[in-house]
């Protein structure tokens, strides 16, 4: 691309020889070794490039840099004293030495400074495992401590409190700022402040104010010891022996990218997984405690009503019924009888196959409805993003073709009165607030026959004549469509309990009872098909779903060197 | 005796009036810059060729740090803060001129706020020093009513507006940074350098920071030309009439002014001055400059010029002239766990190494004079007080705080022993409470 320059005169323009590439990567030397690093990271990201870590307790990439534990002290040639590493801007030749006599000294010293007034709990504190005092100490540290003295109490500030989630014990905190800093710059609340000086600081909130705002578990994340933790998440399991499975936040249409931490088939906590687009290192409170939502389960079993009786019965059986009656109403009244209904809390894949299903049986009465919900913030990399809908697939949930076609009524028509179905099939019965109204449950109820796929009971289970138990998001894979129209893909954390299966599942067999589609397909043979089918969906393939860091409570990963 | 330039009208009745200050041929030097056509840049040549360094501590050249506002602020105001939160142990220099002669001082922040093109000027006072803020803020109200502060000052069209902050009990405040992010309203911790406050001082625009002293030094080098000022001194860059706060053992305390380079021996002996110990005990050990300089022994002091390099030689700092007499009665290991105690109080606690590290050394040093301590305990003393310093933190307050400690345990490591191994003072020295009784006496 050449510049217009004013010097030359207009139509004489000479050929403009090409203008060099311009770089935009530095050369850093670190310990000797030339390493290109993107400009515009911090130099402790940049090392992560060499392969070398420089311990930090302060530091965090989207938190300003305050310099202030002073573990990441390096030499840097041309500097007589140490420097801190995160405070040393980035300059091309940069040469940094992280293995020298003095920098693991000076290691040591804050180790040590670090220690003397900690109280070593390990044993009874929830950061045990993910401790970067604990990494640090083990990787810098000196295994005995000089210290003889009392240590520092914070009487009172202990075991307290300080927000709706999250519990501050002052007596193990190092100072390092990065819960004010997060509250100060990126909630942007500012609850949370330095009190007094000194050997006496303490972080507490202004005037005992709660630490109140709508992503106050993130200033427990982002604590790289154990003084603020979530009240949800204490005491209940020792972090390494949770799995991490990434997946996709349900609570709403932003999609935030988590991770289910669980064992034995029990979630224990989400924490956001880094995505620098959607939520990048956070997550809301909302999101983040919906984890325990995840262990309810009420619907055990299949159950089908005969003659106003529930009776538990084999889901295949459950499914023949629901065909039959489908089929049945077909041949008496055409498909304007059957009323499939989707969800926003179903994936891509689920939905699409519900819409596969009303496609075989000529239906044209489909929906998919949530409510909306107070409007929900997040802080990506760059921008906030905004969700108002109550569930994770609204997007998804159209763009799989879940609106009534031409001719076709959609659920308003169903509630009002103006549609009468035969048969209705609600693909998931938390679909909306709607399903607890006993009113518009009593209107659905209209239908000769209703048939629902649930894991928690509400009216509408209450109500159904065919009730199929599925699972939790923990137990199945997929794909959401989130409001920026970005298509994220959950794992499977656990295998559901017997008999109860995924929502995709349980409709693959009921297409199949109808007499379409392949018992053996999976959800990435769904998705293969979604690719083919859907418009918009072309490049969404399983590489490009692959996305999303999984990270440790009180850690970053950076991007880039990963 | 020499002639007395920055302390010349106090002691004269109502000091602190306009008039007298007027009588006195005050505001000179304000009307010779601008009745006689002075630039800034004139006013920045005539300081940096009178050498005067900076009196606060550091002893840097004044006209030099001037020179680093950039020439093209960017749109942005350039603001003065005059640095008055006199707050090193045995300082009190800057409060007296502040509360004897506050126009002299205004007169200097005048003139160079003139010098960098500010408009706007702070005096951030420390909050203990009631009296002389309220003084200050008299003083420019007198100078808004004469038309020296203000719109369009003596016709000059330059206009300044003068405001007095005061501090709220934090001696770290009075490291610069500390001190702008004070004046913002925020906690006062010092700020990571570079950027210096040349280039983002307060409000994220150029500043800066000059002592009290060091004002009211410009004033006469306006009057009286730089070559006089570089002339007063042992060289001309230890040069001009410095003031020196002599506290401790001797038999007349006080501020004293004198040419830089005063001989300490003469400081504290002279008829002029200290004039010898008191009770004619013997010299202990000398502080030169403040708590955060290192202690000097009586054969140290035997040819001690008190000026920046004078000092430097002897591997401790002029600081802010506060020269602390210990007599033989002193207790060393108590001295210094004095010092550990101010510093350990006034961290301000962001750096590790420097909030973990005064603490402790303070427990240690309290242990020992407790007759607590054990062998090992000297050398950790020196041991972390080696880590903490040296560019482990932001700023220097960790290397003031292990001034005292390295140079006791350094000159005075046998009566530290003796600590550790009597577990008490030396013989014949007075303990804490006999000193703490015999000034309840006294009083």
């Amino acid at each position: 691309m050449s510049t217009p320059d004013s010097k030359t005169p207009a139509g004489t323009a000479p050929a403009a020889p090409p203008s060099p590439p311009v770089k935009d990567t530095f050369t850093v030397l670190f310990d000797g070794k030339p390493i290109e690093v993107p400009k515009n990271v911090n130099l402790i990201e940049a090392a992560k490039f060499a392969g070398i870590e420089i311990p930090h307790f302060c530091f965090h990439p989207r938190l300003s840099v305050v310099g202030q534990c002073r573990m990441c002290l390096v030499e840097i040639e041309g500097i007589p004293k140490i420097q801190a590493a995160c405070t040393t801007p980035l300059k091309d030749g940069l040469s940094v030495k992280t293995t020298t006599e003095k920098v693991v000294q000076s290691r040591a010293a804050n180790m040590e400074f670090l220690l003397i007034n900690h109280p070593l709990d390990c044993p009874i504190c929830d950061q045990a495992g993910e401790c970067k005092l604990q990494d640090n100490s083990f990787g810098y540290g000196d295994q005995r401590s000089r210290y003889d003295e009392k240590k520092r109490q914070y009487a009172g500030f202990d075991r307290t409190m300080i927000g709706p989630h999250v519990i501050a014990d002052m007596t193990r905190c190092i100072q390092c700022t990065r819960c004010i800093r997060f509250c100060q710059e990126i909630a942007g609340t500012g609850e949370l402040t330095f009190l007094d000086r000194g050997g006496r600081t303490l972080v507490w909130t202004h005037d005992g104010k709660p630490l109140a705002n709508d992503w106050s578990g993130c200033a427990a994340d982002v604590c790289p010891v154990g003084a603020l933790t979530t009240k949800e998440f204490r005491f209940r399991s020792r972090v390494w022996y949770l799995h991490k499975t990434p997946s996709v936040c349900p609570g709403c249409n932003i999609g935030c990218n988590i991770s289910v931490e669980h064992r034995d088939s029990v979630v224990y906590r989400f924490l956001p997984r880094l995505n620098p687009d959607v939520n990048d290192y956070w997550l809301c409170d909302y999101g983040r405690f919906l984890s325990e939502s995840l262990n309810l389960r009420d619907i055990e079993k299949a159950s089908v009503r005969e003659a106003g009786q529930a009776a538990d019965t084999h889901v295949p059986a459950a499914i023949q019924k629901i065909a039959a009656q489908i089929r049945q109403t077909l041949e008496a009244s055409g498909p304007g009888g059957v009323f499939l209904l989707g969800s926003a809390n179903l994936s891509n894949e689920e939905n699409y196959l519900l819409r596969k299903i009303a496609d075989h049986l000529s239906c044209v009465n489909r929906d998919a409805v949530v409510d909306k919900s107070r409007a929900r913030k997040m802080k990506s990399k760059t921008v906030w993003v905004e969700g108002d809908h109550a569930a994770a697939n609204y997007a998804g949930a159209k763009d799989m073709g879940l609106s009534p076609l031409t001719g076709g009524y959609g659920l308003e028509d169903v509630l009002s009165g103006k549609a009468r179905p035969e048969v209705i099939l609600a693909a998931d019965a938390a679909f909306s607030q709607i399903a607890d109204d006993p009113g518009k449950v009593a209107a659905l109820r209209r239908a000769r026959f209703l048939a629902v796929a649930a894991r928690n009971a509400n009216e509408l289970t209450r109500a159904a004549d065919v009730l199929l138990p599925a699972s939790s998001l923990a137990e199945k894979e997929g794909t959401f469509t989130n409001v920026q129209g970005r298509v994220q893909k959950f794992e499977r954390a656990f295998l559901p309990k017997p008999p109860a299966r995924p929502h995709w599942e349980l409709l693959l067999l009921l297409a199949v009872a109808l007499g379409w589609g392949d018992r053996n397909w999976t959800p990435e043979d769904l998705r293969r098909q979604i690719q083919a089918e859907v418009e918009g969906y072309a490049d969404v393939t399983e590489e490009e779903l692959k996305g999303g860091i999984v990270m440790k409570k009180g850690a970053f990963v950076s991007v880039g060197a990963i | 005796m020499s002639e007395k330039v920055l302390l010349a009208r106090v002691g004269r009745g109502n000091s602190r009036s306009i008039e007298t200050y007027l009588e006195d041929g005050g505001y000179a030097a304000l009307r010779t810059v601008f009745t006689g056509g002075w630039t800034p840049e004139k006013l920045t040549d005539e300081v940096k060729k009178s050498g005067l360094r900076g009196r606060g501590g550091a002893g840097f050249p004044t006209g030099l740090k001037w020179t680093f506002v950039p020439k093209d602020t960017k749109g942005k105001p350039v603001y003065l803060l005059c640095n008055a939160d006199e707050s090193e142990p045995g300082t009190f220099k800057d409060r007296l001129l502040m509360e004897e002669d506050p126009h002299q001082v205004l007169e200097g922040v005048i003139l160079s706020s003139y010098a960098i093109k500010c408009r706007s000027a702070y005096i951030y006072i420390r909050g203990e020093f009631y009296l002389g803020a309220r003084i200050l803020d008299r003083a420019i109200e007198e100078a808004y009513a004469k038309g020296y502060l203000g719109e369009n000052i003596l016709g000059s069209g330059y206009s300044l507006d003068v405001t007095v902050h005061r501090g709220a009990g934090a001696y770290i405040c009075g490291e610069e940074t500390g001190l702008i992010e004070s004046l913002e309203g925020k906690r006062g911790q010092p700020r990571i350098k570079p950027p210096f406050p040349a280039v983002w001082g307060v409000f994220g625009c150029p500043t800066i920071v000059n002592n009290v002293e060091t004002l009211a030094c410009v004033v006469h080098i306006v009057n009286r030309g730089a070559e006089w000022f570089a002339k007063i001194g042992r060289n001309e860059k230890n040069s001009g009439p410095k003031l020196y706060c002599l506290s401790g053992h001797v038999n007349r305390p006080g501020v004293y002014e004198a040419p830089m380079g005063l001989q300490m021996k003469e400081l504290l002996f002279g008829s002029d001055f200290g004039q010898g110990m008191k009770d004619g005990r013997k010299v202990k050990a000398v502080i030169p400059g403040g708590a955060s300089a290192a202690m000097l022994t009586p054969e140290e002091i035997e040819d001690c010029p008190l000026d920046f390099d004078g000092l430097a030689a002897k591997k401790s700092m002029l600081g802010s002239a506060a020269i602390i007499v210990m007599n033989e009665d002193t207790c060393i290991v108590d001295a210094a766990q004095n010092l550990a105690k101010f510093f350990s109080h006034e961290s301000c606690g962001q750096c590790t190494p420097c909030r973990e590290g005064t603490p402790w050394l303070h427990k240690v040093l309290t242990r020992i004079e407790n007759g607590e301590g054990r062998m090992h305990d000297i050398d950790l003393l020196e041991k972390i007080s080696n880590q903490m310093a040296n560019g482990m933190t932001i700023c220097v307050f960790a290397d003031a705080a292990i001034a005292p400690v390295l140079s006791s345990i350094g000159k005075f490591r046998d009566e530290f022993r003796y600590h550790v191994e009597n577990k008490r003072c030396l013989p014949g020295v007075k303990s804490r409470e006999s000193r703490v009784e015999s000034l309840a006496a006294h009083a």
